[in-house]
């Protein structure tokens, strides 16, 4: 939870172009006037902002890595703080920079929003940058007369609610840090939500973002998170209370997400939603994440540190009996169930497992 | 009893006739303003308790006093009664009566009459203490209790002193038929009851006391959950103004929510949300909703703490089930900074 009671105080619109036909920089376009939305439009640019970075979305933390006076970081540190006029003008220098950044023809142009505001108590403040892509949609009409709903063809629209359309990035105050602090990593917390981040080897396509214009880059202690993720999700399924044969599928689950999935991004959420079927359960698991001190956004994966424990399945029983598979080959070729064993003495059957494994033996120690 | 003393007694008491509705007359101004002050005090106490009392009494609660004749003939005529002192020992002079839907809102009502210093209460006819006593009878079904002042009480210009009694009945609606049933049609009646209109009376209160119990499961089964077992909504209303200083309004919209979310209302709800309104983190949000009042009516309502709870603890369950229009849900996630896309 980064940004608490947020409010937006300052709006102003950019517009960047994609490269011309000969590769050469088209200078971005410059508002001077604040845009200044009604209550419900800037509610409404609220939950944008919210759900591009908020709790349960899929921004990641970046950490700070350009911290030279040309560079966004210093421009973003120094801006906050800025009055209104500097400010417009100091937010043209960050799109002159997003301009310059988009080096490849490949890359669209697109209205750059930046804002800044307040959040929390005692209240700190938050900066914010919005790459909007612009689509083309449509706008009903009623005709007062006859009641009759047509619809207006909008040539350039953007901002719409969903979140893939845009590119998100904020540098929020952090509650305590020393007033002379040289790394501006411990003043500034930044978030970042780009769609192209968390598609499979998307972090080339997402660069220019988030570490050409932002300065920014993966936080070192991303291998350090993913095997957090790992335990505390181990441990969640284990303590849940159902049969272990049940309790296989969710194991399978989390090898396969965290190995076998080839997205660059980790989240509590995201596997809540993915693989656990019982919807109050996806909650349990989301808020016992967050209690155990996970982010409540996605990070970025990193499997360095489980490397050895994503490699292969086991699945212990209680006569010192075992099975070990490779993790990406245990769901695919071995299935199991429960099944009543012998009768005791009282007649209760003992629990057994059957256990299928679709391959034949190939040789014996 | 043989029938000389009876000739004796009747002689005794025709002496006093004469007496007895000189006295009347004095005193009736008395027990008028005894009976009023009887219903007044109870409509008070009904309204105090939130009730409204157009809907919740079924007939318009008033008093009477008896009539001369009946009076007389009560004291002096009826072969059932034979007083020894007919004046004092006739309790129901004047008379009150509340009549209501349910056996559940007469013991609403007995409980206020136990428990008002005003008077001091004789409980003398109760139909739970008849069914007990006489439990294969079925006859007339009732609550009465005699009240007479607890001190002297000056009231309507004249003094009530503390021997004046009253007879407040208290009925359900369908007790209440019956009773005017039997008591005009019958008492009243022309010639001598037949043993089948007693047996079809008899049946009517079987049928009507069946009937009052079904009345009471409906209505428990309508109104009664976990909201209600858990003093759910009075818990919140006092949690959100402690927080706010602001007295919570209570909406319809309410009801629909927590009767959506119902599994989750338990002893140990009140406890989770006073924990997260008690957490650093959020303190800037609790904090925030006076300032919010005026953006949507469900600031004013103590069960927007329970729908943070929600948007922290149980978002995809509030999400997917929430009765109410979406957009209603993003200014608070707004302000939790909780992201509603899937």
């Amino acid at each position: 939870m980064h940004l608490l009671n947020f409010n937006v105080d300052r709006i102003i619109i950019h517009q960047v172009f994609q490269r011309d036909l000969d590769g050469s920089k088209v200078p971005p376009t410059q508002s001077h006037e604040f845009t200044r939305f009604d209550s419900s439009a800037l509610e409404a640019f609220r939950t944008r902002v919210k759900d591009a970075i908020g709790d349960g979305s899929k921004a990641v933390q970046m950490e700070i890595v350009d911290q030279g006076d040309h560079d966004l970081p210093t421009l973003v540190n120094n801006m906050v703080d800025q009055n209104d006029d500097d400010f417009a003008v100091s937010s043209y220098d960050a799109a002159k920079l997003l301009n310059d950044v988009q080096n490849s023809k490949s890359i669209p142009g697109g209205i750059v929003v930046v804002f800044s505001g307040t959040h929390g108590s005692p209240s700190k403040k938050f900066w914010g940058v919005m790459k909007a892509d612009i689509y083309s949609g449509y706008k009903k009409e009623v005709n007062p007369r006859t009641n009759e709903i047509s619809l207006e063809f909008i040539k350039e629209l953007l901002l719409t609610p969903a979140s893939r359309l845009y590119k998100t990035a904020v540098f929020i105050e952090k509650a305590n840090y020393e007033a002379d602090c040289s790394d501006l990593n411990d003043k500034w917390f930044v978030l970042v939500s780009d769609s192209q981040i968390n598609k499979a080897d998307g972090k080339a396509a997402a660069k220019y973002f988030y570490s050409g214009f932002l300065g920014c880059g993966y936080p070192e202690t991303s291998a350090r998170t993913t095997k957090k993720f790992y335990e505390h999700a181990h441990k969640f399924i284990e303590d849940l209370d159902m049969p272990e044969t049940s309790k296989v599928n969710l194991y399978n689950a989390l090898t396969t997400y965290l190995k076998v999935d080839q997205a660059s991004t980790v989240s509590s959420s995201e596997f809540a939603e993915r693989y656990i079927d019982n919807i109050d359960v996806q909650d349990e698991f989301t808020c016992y994440m967050r209690e155990q001190g996970l982010p409540g956004n996605a990070f970025t994966k990193d499997l360095e540190h489980i490397q050895t424990k994503l490699k292969f399945r086991k699945i212990k029983f209680r006569r010192n009996i075992q099975i070990q598979a490779p993790a990406d080959k245990f769901e695919q070729f071995i299935t199991m169930k429960p099944i009543n064993g012998n009768e005791d003495e009282n007649g209760v059957p003992e629990k057994w497992t059957q256990v299928t494994i679709k391959d034949s033996i190939v040789g014996q120690e | 009893m043989d029938s000389s003393y009876n000739q004796r007694f009747n002689r005794w008491a025709r002496m006093n006739q004469e007496e007895f509705k000189e006295k009347w007359n004095q005193e009736k101004a008395i027990h008028e303003a005894w009976g009023k002050l009887i219903v007044n005090k109870l409509s008070e106490s009904l309204a105090d308790e939130g009730k409204d009392l157009d809907s919740f009494l079924k007939l318009p609660a008033k008093h009477r006093l008896k009539d001369d004749k009946s009076l007389i003939d009560k004291a002096f005529y009826r072969a059932d009664k034979q007083y020894r002192d007919p004046y004092s020992e006739i309790e129901d002079k004047v008379g009150a009566r509340l009549v209501v839907l349910l056996i559940e809102d007469i013991k609403d009502i007995c409980k206020i009459v136990e428990s008002c210093e005003l008077w001091t209460f004789d409980p003398c006819k109760h139909f739970d203490n008849d069914r007990h006593e006489s439990p294969l009878l079925f006859t007339y079904q009732s609550v009465h209790y005699i009240l007479r002042p607890s001190e002297e009480i000056e009231y309507d210009g004249v003094t009530i002193g503390t021997e004046f009694p009253c007879e407040l009945q208290i009925r359900t609606l369908l007790q209440h038929a019956h009773a005017e049933l039997t008591h005009d049609a019958i008492y009243k009646a022309q010639k001598t009851v037949q043993p089948e209109v007693s047996r079809t009376v008899a049946k009517c209160m079987a049928l009507i006391e069946t009937t009052d119990t079904f009345f009471s499961e409906v209505t428990q089964k309508l109104n009664y959950g976990p909201l209600q077992e858990h003093r759910i909504n009075d818990k919140m209303n006092s949690l959100y103004s402690n927080l706010t200083g602001i007295q919570p309004i209570n909406c319809k919209s309410s009801l629909t929510i927590w009767d959506q979310f119902e599994q989750f209302l338990d002893d140990s709800l009140i406890d989770k949300i006073k924990a997260f309104t008690e957490d650093d983190n959020y303190k800037v949000v609790i904090d925030n909703i006076p300032q919010r009042l005026n953006t949507n009516i469900i600031y004013e309502q103590s069960i927007i703490l329970f729908v943070y709870w929600m948007l922290l603890f149980k978002k995809r369950r509030l999400l997917r089930d929430w009765p109410l229009d979406k957009n209603l849900l993003e200014p608070l996630a707004n302000d939790l900074g909780v992201t509603l896309e899937g």
